[in-house]
């Protein structure tokens, strides 16, 4: 760097118009090179602009202030800087160029505030062109009654205190010339900067200092920040939110107070307790959580530079895992003490750490969410005027970022800046009122258990929902409810099976006499009977006789194995067993049988009386596995049951109109609704035959000879359900969900087939079936889907594993409370107390008594108070420190087309090796090797499963839920495997040489792992772009570092050169193999035919190039015919290969220039190979059609881009079918707007030049492959080519004409092609 | 001017849970805790007592030593 000591203006005359960089330029500083990789990797992005403005009051002398500005600015060497690329690395210099000093008078203006800062706000938004461009700018703003000064500077060329000194200084040189001040020391020159980064760099301090800090980081968890919990990237955003928001006066109070009486530096106790909070959305399902955050550290104290406007600052890692049963004094302590460590540690660049750490690439971070204490933000002092300073941004915020300017005296201003890509505005502001909330909470603890992590308003919002939910219910029975419904609709139908119809004066007959031949047994209240039958009208009479004689009721599943009947009889020891024949043989010789010839034919003489039973008696007893093997019983009382089935008939309007399907097996409770919702409502129950409830058709069918209105489904089982033709346009008025997470696509697909609503509801057997609901309403988007909100006099908390309430966002332990929980388990109180616990906030709620039930589930808050169930406490997927939300995975297969059904699970087959596997009931489209590229064009790389499996039908437990355990291990391929296309073997050989490999790299292999860093990923870019001709972008690298990722991404963009020009490269294969060119379709573009490159490349190592249309650039003039456009094409094969055989092939237009491109090169005497046509038929057919209108040939550009033209009727202009392109993701839409142009322009010239055409008689062979699918009305055949060719091989596939290059045409078609080039 | 060597020395050690002995004249006082808030207290503290040295005297150098160098450079004037 060339400069003067001290210098009142940079005096350096090399020439910077080019922006080149002088020879005298010098590197940058550590301090600074990690600000111009950020930069470099998205150089339109303007978040490093830092700035300013300061509201300046009074009576401002504007001469002086000029003045004091252009001293400033003369006498700041930063301002000056200019950089850019050097050949070793990035380089800084002075530019002898003057730094902008505009000024605007808005005296005049109605609104001179507004218009000012939309002046400032379009300056800052805009990113400057570093080696060009000035790094500052400033603004003075003349407003009717006062001065904005507007200061901007690059990040790199200054930090926030560099900022301080520079605006500091305005105000001194102010003072000065206004004669109220001396002049100020001039600053040092910057010169220091290099000089105490070079002492640094050099100094042992430096290696103490990285040894110290990799010590510190030993066993870093994977750093998580509450926007990311998913797993998502923290890449800073072009611009931030913000929420400002002064700290209340009582709280910087006892801030002051709390760190004097306990003699700790206000601004650590500020950081420690920020940190505590992030920490606690860090916290798993059973333990504390750690947070690591970033401190941003001056890095001047001490040091030459302290004085010195420039980029210096470090942002310092600090890893909080806090012990919160700790005094709250003594833990503080401990973070100050250690944060006191850091700093010493604290020149020590954090970007270098990062790479000493292999933290790069990918979502890999060193430190989440960044805290900023800045003590010393103040105004800067203007002698004579009030002086106000506005941040208006800081730099870069790549995921939150809390700042707290000023001090307890003056006050705090607290910012909340937020990446928008993470955080809602809402967020954004419910995030700053939640720690200003836990900020006083902590203050005022004994230790921070004691502190919730969600704000009071947040509990009083929870509390009024529960309370919300409060209905006064009837004090009845389920018995009694059932009576009166028999009593006011005896003639209506109650009941029916496959064999009989009963109504309810007959149901009543019935189960009352079968009611009193069980209370002659000695049944009555809390007495059991258990019930082993097949589903049939009689069972479900047997139920409601049991209850009507007062006893409970426990179903068994005949299809369980005997030792589990006997088990649970034995647990259970009923009264008796109603139970068949053909059943009886499963259970235990010992247990007291009924069988149904036992049961009274008559009805009995005395009317049976009511049951003397009331809201406590039991009321059934269902059986659940257990965790611990041996399955549990549970106790449900009749008000549990009553609650959830009047709220259910009341909610969604159950009514005589009703008929709803038994299919549910009795053991699973959701049959217990549909064993007696009919009952109060006066709606009919249609007993499902057994095992119908795993036969899709079979439902379908049910539903409609008795035009079903109501009933379950198990979420797995209506997938399959929606797969099977039959379900089809059924028309269902309501159904329902539970016992699985339905998924946003099973409610897509649902309302594309069925007509009805659409209900998810949620809730484990201890709680009485459901405790919450959710509308899946067609117009519902919510993904994931909620399970809801909570039904009558229920509450659903989600607390944190110390039983404290968390906040909408945070994934916590679901509780349940109310009056639907069970009585417990029947003979187990020891599992009763362990999973029903005293609620810890029985007394705030007023209610003494409640208990909450632990429910094992993973869920969060939406901030609506909707709970959305997260997963399993035991089954948390989470590979390599990333949480994965399966059905995500799922729901991309299901979007594929590739399968009917699936399931994808995280499996540990071998020990420490956890993979996703798919398991897939495929469709008729799906071939190995389809589905990974499709998914990985949807999902992350590490959501991809590693492997797929396919089966007939996915296996389900009696239950019809899926069963996880029936599912095989899958075979794992080896991993490693070899670089197979073009592009991977070039970057197989790339890594290699830039890494210092043995040998290529496998296509699994990741930059950053094998040790790339920002420098070499740098490089690598640069050897792939003179290896392809064409720049990857440097960010391509760091979000792709896994080499096949990588390889898609440079293939996605056209394998070489610029993926415009007339030849590309599909794929490369051997040199001395004929290679395979394509010739393009319509829309002039090639890039279509990269499936099929690939697939023929695969099979047959041959080089694949497509020929693309020259008129894509829009100023090439348009070819006159089409037999002049294939002489160009002729020549460019004849430049690029002018030897040997060429095969060709071409999709509709393409495969008549490539007949007609035959018959050119064979007169120039080149030896054609395979002639292939995709779908092609000559010009002739065309000839007498009536002419196109435009619009169909745009049409023809949503086929081309692989939409279905047919779906989007509206798009009926050009502009719309444009803007419809950009807003999708396909190529064609992230086409540059010229390319764009052109391919618009070639699909509707196209048409000219077919009609055109004089076919050329070509003497060697055509396989022409037919779309078979296709040309319904018109007789397009193989044989319209037998003029012009000498002779004609007809192939034809099972697809329609737009599907031709299609993944699943191609795997048919690309063997077929490479058998012919053989 | 009432600020000793000894009395920055009792201060230094003060603000940061250290015995005036274990303040050496040589010791880089970021080292041994000293932040840029705890400075600043000491500045001001002093000044009010009757300092009179440019605060960059004390930002740009790490050791009591040093500061007291430059202080007793400064005082004659």
């Amino acid at each position: 760097m060339r400069a003067q000591d001290q210098a009142a203006a940079p005096a350096d005359s090399s020439p910077t118009v080019t922006g080149n960089p002088p020879p005298d330029a010098r590197p940058l500083t550590e301090a600074q090179e990690g600000l111009w990789y950020f930069q470099a990797l998205d150089p339109a992005n303007p978040i490093l602009n830092t700035g300013q403005y300061l509201e300046l009051t009074g009576a401002v002398d504007l001469a002086a202030l000029r003045e004091a500005l252009a001293q400033t600015i003369a006498e700041s060497q930063a301002l000056h800087l200019r950089f850019g690329a050097g050949a070793d690395g990035p380089v800084q210099w002075l530019s002898p160029d003057p730094v902008t000093v505009s000024e605007t008078d808005l005296r005049d203006h109605p609104d001179a505030k507004a218009r000012a800062l939309a002046m400032m706000r379009q300056d800052t938004d805009r990113a400057i062109d570093l080696a060009r461009e000035p790094v500052a700018a400033f603004a003075l703003f003349l407003l009717p009654d006062r001065v904005f000064l507007y200061e901007r500077i690059h990040h790199l060329a200054i930090d926030g205190y560099g900022m301080v000194l520079i605006t500091n200084r305005i105000g001194e040189h102010y003072g000065h010339l206004t004669g109220q001040a001396p002049a100020p020391l001039p600053f040092p020159s910057l010169t220091r900067a290099d000089d105490e980064d070079a002492l640094y760099r050099a100094s042992d301090r430096r290696q103490t200092d990285a040894a110290w800090w990799r010590a510190q980081m030993a066993g870093l968890p994977g750093v998580t920040s509450p926007g990311t919990l998913g797993g998502e990237r923290a890449i800073s955003a072009h611009e931030f939110r913000r929420e400002s928001l002064w700290l209340p006066p009582a709280l910087t109070a006892s801030l002051a107070a709390f760190s004097q009486a306990h003699k700790l530096g206000w601004p650590d106790v500020l950081t420690a307790l920020t940190g505590a909070y992030l920490a606690r959305w860090a916290a798993g399902d059973d333990g504390d959580g750690e947070a690591v955050i970033g401190m941003p550290f001056m890095a001047r104290m001490g040091r030459k530079i302290a004085r010195l406007p420039c980029m210096a600052m470090n942002v310092l890692p600090h890893r909080i895992r806090p012990d919160e049963a700790l005094p709250l004094p003594d833990w503080l302590a401990a973070e100050a003490q250690a944060m006191r460590e850091s700093r010493k540690h604290g020149l020590y660049r954090s970007e270098q750490l990062r790479r000493d750490l292999g933290l790069i690439g990918g979502a890999r971070r060193l430190y989440g969410p960044l805290i900023n204490v800045q003590p010393f933000d103040r105004p800067p002092v203007f002698p004579g005027l009030d002086v106000q300073l506005h941040i208006l941004g800081a730099g870069a915020v790549e995921d939150l970022t809390f700042t707290f300017r000023g001090d307890p005296d003056a006050g705090i201003l607290f910012e909340t800046d937020a990446n928008p890509g993470l955080y809602s505005s809402d967020d954004t502001r419910a995030h700053a009122l939640r720690l200003i909330a836990f900020l006083t909470a902590a203050l005022q603890a004994q230790r921070l258990l004691d502190v919730p992590s969600a704000s009071p308003a947040e509990i009083a919002a929870d509390d009024a929902r529960a309370k919300a939910t409060r209905q006064d219910l009837p004090d009845v029975t389920l018995v009694d409810l059932i009576l009166a419904q028999m009593q006011a609709s005896p003639d209506a139908p109650a009941l029916r099976d496959q064999t009989q119809r009963l109504t309810y004066a007959e149901f009543d007959a019935q189960t009352a006499a079968l009611a009193q031949s069980l209370i002659a047994r000695d049944a009555g209240p809390e007495s059991i009977i258990a019930v082993a039958m097949e589903r049939s009208a009689a069972l479900s009479i047997a139920l409601v006789a049991i209850m009507r004689a007062g006893a409970a009721y426990l179903p068994l599943d005949p299809d369980h194995p005997p030792e589990r009947l006997a088990a649970i009889l034995a647990m259970a020891q009923p009264l008796l067993t109603l139970t068949s024949p053909e059943i009886a043989s499963s259970l235990p010789p010992d247990a007291t049988l009924l069988l149904p010839d036992a049961w009274p034919k008559s009805t009995p003489a005395t009317p049976l009386p009511r049951p003397a039973i009331n809201g406590d008696s039991l009321a059934y007893v269902i059986y659940t596995s257990g965790s611990t093997g041996a399955p549990k019983g549970v106790m449900i009382e009749q008000r549990a049951i009553v609650n959830r089935l009047l709220w259910m008939r009341d909610h969604y309007g159950i009514g005589p109109a009703d008929r709803i399907l038994q299919k549910t097996p009795a053991t699973f409770d959701v049959s217990v609704w549909e064993f007696f919702l009919p009952y109060i409502s006066g709606a009919e129950l249609v007993m499902a035959p057994p095992g119908a409830h795993r036969d899709p058709t079979a439902i379908a069918g049910l539903i409609a000879e008795h035009q079903i209105t109501t009933l379950h489904f198990v979420p797995s089982m209506l997938s399959a359900f929606l797969a099977a033709p039959a379900s089809d346009g059924l028309q269902i008025a309501r159904t329902f969900c539970s016992g699985e997470e339905l998924t946003a696509d099973q409610r897509g697909r649902f309302h594309a087939r069925i007509k009805g609503e659409l209900h998810n509801l949620y809730g484990p057997t201890e709680a009485a079936v459901d405790v919450s609901y959710w509308p899946a309403t067609s117009e519902d988007r919510s993904n994931p889907l909620p399970i809801g909100w909570p039904v009558w006099n229920t509450r659903l908390s989600v607390l944190d594993h110390h039983l404290r309430p968390v906040p909408p966002g945070m994934p916590g332990n679901l509780y349940l409370g109310g009056v639907q929980l069970a009585r417990g388990y029947l003979g187990r109180p020891d599992l009763t107390a362990e999973r029903f616990i005293p609620d810890p906030r029985a007394s705030e709620i007023g209610q003494p008594d409640s208990r909450l039930y632990a429910t094992g589930d993973v869920a969060k808050l939406r901030p609506d108070g909707a709970v959305v169930y997260l997963g399993r406490s035991d089954h948390q997927v989470k590979l390599r420190g990333l949480r994965i939300e399966l059905g995500e995975i799922e729901a991309a297969i299901m979007a594929s087309g590739l399968a009917r059904e699936c399931v994808v699970l995280a499996r540990e087959d071998r020990a420490g090796e956890k993979r996703l596997v798919a398991y897939l009931v495929p469709e008729a489209g799906y071939a190995p090797g389809l589905l990974a590229p499709r998914l990985a064009a949807r999902l992350p790389a590490y959501m991809v499963p590693g492997s797929e499996v396919t089966l007939a039908a996915l296996p389900v437990t009696a239950n019809g839920k899926l069963d996880r355990k029936a599912l095989p291990a899958p075979e794992f391929h080896a991993s490693g495997r070899d670089a197979a296309t073009g592009a991977e073997r070039l970057l197989a050989r790339l890594y290699a040489e830039i890494l210092h490999l043995d040998a290529p790299a496998p296509v699994e292999a990741d930059f950053f792992a094998l040790g790339g860093d920002s420098l070499s990923a740098v490089r690598l870019c640069l050897r792939i772009t003179e290896e392809t001709g064409r720049d990857p972008g440097l960010g391509t690298i760091f979000e792709n570092p896994i080499l096949d990722m990588l390889a898609a991404k440079l293939d996605a963009a056209g394998p070489t050169d610029d993926g415009l020009g007339p030849l590309i490269r599909l794929a490369q294969g051997a040199p001395d193999l004929a290679p395979l060119v394509l010739i393009h379709p319509a829309g002039g573009l090639g890039w279509g035919y990269r499936g099929l490159a690939r697939a023929v490349s695969r099979d047959s190592n041959r080089s694949v190039f497509a020929i693309q249309h020259p008129g894509l650039n829009p100023e090439q003039p348009l070819p006159e015919s089409l037999g002049s456009l294939a002489t160009r094409y002729a020549d460019l094969i004849n430049r690029a290969q002018p030897l040997g055989i060429i095969h060709l092939a071409g999709w509709s237009v393409g495969g008549i220039i490539a007949q007609e491109l035959a018959a050119e090169l064979s007169q120039m005497g080149r030896e054609v190979g395979l002639l292939a046509l995709l779908d092609s038929y000559p010009t002739d057919v065309w000839r007498d059609e009536p002419e196109p209108d435009p619009v169909a040939a745009l049409r023809a550009l949503l086929a081309i881009a692989g939409y279905d033209p047919e779906a989007h009727h509206d798009l009926d202009t050009r502009a719309k079918v444009v803007a419809f392109l950009r807003a999708g993701d396909s190529a064609m839409g992230a086409l540059p707007d010229l390319v764009l142009d052109g391919v618009v322009r070639l699909v509707t010239d196209t048409n000219r030049l077919v009609r055109s055409h004089q076919h050329r008689h070509y003497d060697g062979a055509l396989t022409h492959i037919r779309a078979g699918r296709d040309h319904q009305d018109r007789d397009l055949t193989a044989a319209l080519w037998q003029p012009y060719a000498g002779a004609v091989e007809a192939l034809e596939v099972p697809f329609v004409h737009a599907e031709m290059i299609a993944p699943a045409a191609v795997a048919l078609i690309a063997p077929e092609l490479t058998k012919r080039m053989a | 001017m009432t600020v000793t060597l000894e009395k920055m020395r009792a201060d230094i050690a003060r603000l940061i849970d250290l015995e005036p002995e274990e303040v050496g004249n040589d010791d880089h006082l970021p080292d041994l805790g000293l932040d840029s808030l705890r400075l600043m207290q000491l500045v001001t503290a002093w000044e009010q007592a009757g300092l009179k040295a440019d605060f960059a005297v004390f930002a740009e150098s790490a050791t009591l030593g040093e500061w007291w160098d430059a202080i007793q450079a400064q005082a004659p004037r």
